[in-house]
């Protein structure tokens, strides 16, 4: 099989998963004690706004809402035009946001990305790099050490290590921080929470509100490239460009750490089976007996293709990440679609659940579909399945 | 008819078997705890997760106070009173409490004196009591406003240390309503007597309102270990039927199969069982119509001609072609069918259900006649092989008595028997009656909802790992072998797959119970498991939030619990592995 030929084969597989995942949120929709006609007018739904002169009855607010949002059509013509409405980016009001719901997922799920990728680019290294140590020095102590501390991560529960980062890290010495301020934020080395410094400003310029509207909504990416008149007329435009970025990677390494802690551990675990596994493989005798130092052997020869299976994981910890950052963004006061689900959970605003639901579905699959083509690229074999 | 003479040998046989059986095991468990303990870990592991299943059941004998003490409002009565102190882990202030005494009380009945009472306990009879308090020694003494006063214008009792006087002075002062009293008493009962002279006070420290953690943490071990052992319970069954389904099957059931898992893996964890909570928020009991009771004699009817048309014939054509060929077969299966279409008929209509079952309200006599319905249908079933075959009638009781030696009991000494009486009293346990409705789980109450989130979110994973693990199997030649002498689709998948496949099973059931932990903790965190207040750890740690930089203690030692479980069963889960693995069986 061609590798377009693959391609092409993964994204029609794509395609009734998202209709499946459709067919949940509709159905979520439907059994949510919380009726959506009356949901939109709230207390004015007994207010008649027309009268029906085939019945000679007055026509509420609320009937009014039925027929236009469709409740009163069969179900199958409902989810007819539930998917016809998806497909247009037409996903529904939000009650508590009183918000358009695409637009509430746009704000929300860059944070919820960035906090997660963010995560993940520490867990990689961290724990492929150990699992590479343990693998070597197999049955060694820092072996046991490693393994033991990987087990451990991963039964940490995400939120109270959260709390216990904030409480050592994030306060001074008048609460129980163990570090004193290094990176010029009040309290521990690290701020407490939230996006950003509520008092961060352009320096010089005192009242301006910090962050340039427009962008990608990755204030990482944002800080460097999206020009603002006000940055621009600033004398230090680059120093102030860098503080913003300094700003927002300060307000992030904790909630990373508590998240990517877990994912380091569980990959610590899968890397160093792997490189056990392919250390006993022919070729790395022949590496060895052609008298290739030992790291040769190790990073050249065997780690190429320890981290292969390693790739296939990367789309499961996306996923993961983002599902832990439910938690880290509550701890944290991060405005991500965790927060934005949890509260609409509380609210019973359903158009917001299940837009949460369909984005994260949909780029669990979307980081899926490129690891696996990245994975056919690098390992012809997949191919021929 | 078998005499119980008769099944002597048999009996005999049994035994012997189930003794062998016996040592066999035995046997296996010591090998299997050899290679296990080479592992300091997994020892740890399974000394950790020893020391939380005993904690969880010692519970009532080892905690000081009922963990939900003080929780109903009594604010009519007693919130102006008691001012909940947030005692740090071994303080004195633990044996403190704070009350206040309504001089104009006192005046208007012309009192000099009050008694201690200790806040609300909840009883054996779970109902709300007071104490009377030994005081010891009085801390301090505060007017209504906060200002500290002269702490000998009260005096304790001489006689009964439970009374306090209040000093003619006080008592005099108009300008003075209401006092408040600190003071020390007598709390003896309530220390954790294990500890050593000095540290006994609440070990773990108090709540915002006054409630023992140590308690607290230690009734939480009960409803996490619950949730974790339930759904990775409920987990394991659903996934092992759809895995092995999906897997001996092959072809499109698999296809379909794998691609509704996908689905569900296709949203994060988290975020589905999130969903399912919401979704779930309206439903109060998890209930069945009666009349869905119809289903169980057509399943079991189903299920007994078809496994029993396998195993006559090798092919459905064949057995199509022998009813064609048997008229008295068919005409037996139509009338079969009509009796069931008016049994349905009658079901369809609530009225005509309420004149056929209206003798009493009660489900078990429901139930009577249910299985009345499906013993009959049964018999039919079974009296219908021989008919298939057109051999004689020797009547059905005679088949069912051929079927179950009741000479030979020993026969039924199996797991298989145990986990259907376990699973009939798990039923009859959560189950009830209301009206027209079956009532499967009586109070489908939030920690409920997180079990069923998790369970409809874990299961694709368990279908998964069966359906790969399955595939190997049903390629070796011992399958073939049942194949070939023409056992049922069935039998071969629960006695000669399954329990060659159980070994991941086993490992990925005991991880699991620390990921669910973990799970449903994480949900009661962000609001949607257990209900507020509950004795659970991760409401534990979410109610510690407002506090936790003050006091660090209350969200230390519930998070240390469910990281200590956690670490537990996954240890635990990592010896079995190295334990099930085949390069260990030497």
């Amino acid at each position: 099989m061609k590798l377009h030929e693959f391609i092409v084969r993964r994204l029609i597989l794509l395609i009734p998963v998202m209709v499946g995942v459709a067919i949940f949120t509709f159905t979520i929709a439907h059994i949510i004690p919380a009726d959506p006609a009356a949901a939109q007018c709230g207390d004015k739904c007994g207010v008649v706004v027309d009268w029906d002169d085939e019945l000679n009855e007055p026509i509420t607010a609320y009937d009014a809402n039925r027929e236009r949002l469709g409740l009163n059509e069969p179900v199958w013509e409902q989810f007819r035009l539930y998917i016809l409405h998806l497909s247009q980016g037409d996903w529904g009001e939000s009650i508590t946001y009183h918000r358009p719901v695409s637009d509430v997922v746009k704000d929300a799920a860059p944070i919820t990305l960035e906090m997660s990728f963010l995560a993940l680019f520490i867990a990689y290294p961290l724990g492929i790099m150990l699992g590479i140590v343990s693998a070597v020095r197999q049955d060694k102590m820092f072996d046991h050490l490693s393994r033991f501390l990987a087990i451990t991560f991963v039964s940490l529960p995400i939120f109270w290590f959260a709390m216990l980062l904030q409480l050592y890290l994030a306060t001074g010495p008048e609460n129980s921080g163990i570090c004193d301020p290094i990176f010029g934020t009040e309290g521990g080395c690290f701020p407490i929470y939230g996006r950003h410094d509520p008092g961060f400003t352009y320096p010089e310029d005192g009242f301006v509100w910090f962050y340039p509207e427009g962008g990608t909504g990755f204030h990482l990416v944002d800080s460097w490239f999206v020009s603002d008149s006000k940055l621009s007329t600033l004398p230090d435009e680059w120093g102030s460009r860098w503080l913003l970025f300094k700003d927002t990677l300060l307000h992030l390494a904790l909630p990373c750490i508590a998240l990517g802690i877990s994912s380091a551990g569980g990959l610590l675990r899968y890397m160093r089976a792997s490189l056990l596994e392919v250390l006993n493989e022919d070729y790395v005798r022949t590496a060895r007996a052609k008298g290739l130092a030992e790291w040769r052997v190790v990073i050249v020869h065997a780690c190429r293709n320890a981290l292969v299976p390693i790739v296939t994981i990367l789309g499961f910890s996306i996923g993961g990440a983002i599902g832990g950052a439910v938690l880290t963004e509550t701890i944290f006061s991060f405005n991500g679609m965790g927060r934005v689900a949890i509260k609409s959970i509380q609210y019973l605003d359903f158009n917001v659940i299940m837009g949460v639901t369909l984005i994260t579905s949909m780029i669990f699959l979307l980081s899926n579909l490129i690891v696996d083509i990245a994975y056919a690229i690098v390992d012809p074999r997949v191919r021929l399945e | 008819m078998k005499r119980w003479g008769d099944g002597a040998e048999d009996r005999k046989e049994s035994l012997r078997r189930f003794y062998e059986a016996n040592i066999q095991l035995g046997y296996d468990m010591f090998r299997s705890w050899r290679i296990y303990r080479r592992s300091f870990l997994a020892v740890v592991g399974l000394l950790l997760v020893l020391f939380v299943s005993t904690i969880s059941f010692f519970a009532d004998e080892i905690a000081v106070e009922h963990p939900y003490r003080n929780l109903q409002d009594t604010e009519d009565l007693w919130s102006i009173d008691y001012e909940p102190r947030r005692a740090h882990p071994f303080s004195e202030e633990c044996d403190w409490h704070e009350q206040s005494i309504s001089l104009t009380t006192l005046r208007r009945n012309n009192e000099m004196s009050v008694v201690a009472e200790s806040d609300e306990k909840v009883g054996s009879d779970n109902r709300y009591y007071r104490d009377t308090l030994t005081v010891i020694e009085f801390i301090e003494l505060n007017d209504d406003i906060g200002y500290s006063m002269n702490m000998s214008l009260l005096s304790i009792d001489p006689n009964n240390a439970s009374i306090i006087h209040v000093s003619q002075e006080l008592f005099d002062n108009m300008s003075h309503s209401t006092v408040w009293i600190t003071y020390e008493f007598d709390n003896s009962d309530m220390h954790v007597e294990w500890m050593p002279e000095g540290y006994q006070r609440c070990i773990f420290g108090t709540n915002n309102q006054g409630q023992d953690m140590f308690s607290k943490v230690l009734y939480g071990s009960r409803v996490s270990l619950k949730i974790g052992i339930t759904v990775a319970m409920l987990t394991v069954t659903i996934g092992t039927i759809v895995g092995s389904i999906s897997g001996y099957f092959g072809g499109r059931t698999d296809e379909v199969i794998m691609r509704i898992c996908d689905i569900f893996f296709a949203v994060p964890g988290l975020i589905l069982a999130m969903a399912f909570v919401t979704a779930m928020s309206g439903i109060e009991s998890f209930t069945m119509p009666v009349s869905f009771m119809i289903l169980f004699p057509l399943f079991f009817l189903a299920f007994i001609f078809r496994s029993y048309s396998v195993s006559t014939f090798t092919s459905l054509d064949e057995t199509i072609e022998s009813l064609k060929n048997s008229k008295f077969s068919l005409n037996w299966l139509l009338a079969v069918l009509a009796v069931l279409l008016v049994f349905e008929k009658i079901t369809g209509m609530s009225s005509s259900w309420h004149r056929l079952f209206d003798y009493s309200e009660s489900q078990n006599w429901r139930l009577l006649v249910s299985m009345l319905v499906i013993v009959a249908v049964t018999l039919l079933a079974v009296a219908d092989k021989k008919f298939i075959q057109n051999t004689s009638f020797t009547g059905a009781g005679q088949r069912l008595s051929d079927s179950m030696d009741w000479t030979n009991p020993w026969k039924y000494l199996t797991l298989r028997t145990a986990l259907i009486f376990l699973a009939a009293w798990i039923l009859w346990d959560f189950s009830g009656t209301s009206g027209d409705e079956i009532v499967i789980i009586k109070d489908f109450d939030r920690l409920w909802k997180i079990q069923a989130a998790l369970i409809f979110t874990g299961w694709p994973g368990y279908a998964r790992l069966i359906r790969g693990q399955v595939l190997y199997v049903k390629e070796m030649t011992f399958v073939e072998a049942a194949r070939s002498v023409g056992a049922p689709s069935g039998r071969i998948m629960f006695r000669h797959i399954l329990p060659n496949a159980w070994a991941p099973l086993m490992v990925a059931f005991t991880l699991d119970i620390g990921g669910t932990i973990l799970s449903a903790s994480g949900l009661s965190f962000i609001g949607l498991g257990a209900a507020p207040g509950t004795a659970e750890w991760g409401i534990l740690v979410s109610e510690s939030r407002q506090f936790f930089l003050d006091d660090p203690h209350l969200m230390l030692f519930p998070g240390l619990a469910i990281a200590a479980t956690t670490l537990g069963f996954n240890l635990l889960g990592d010896g079995l592995r190295d334990v099930v693995d085949p390069k260990n069986r030497r």
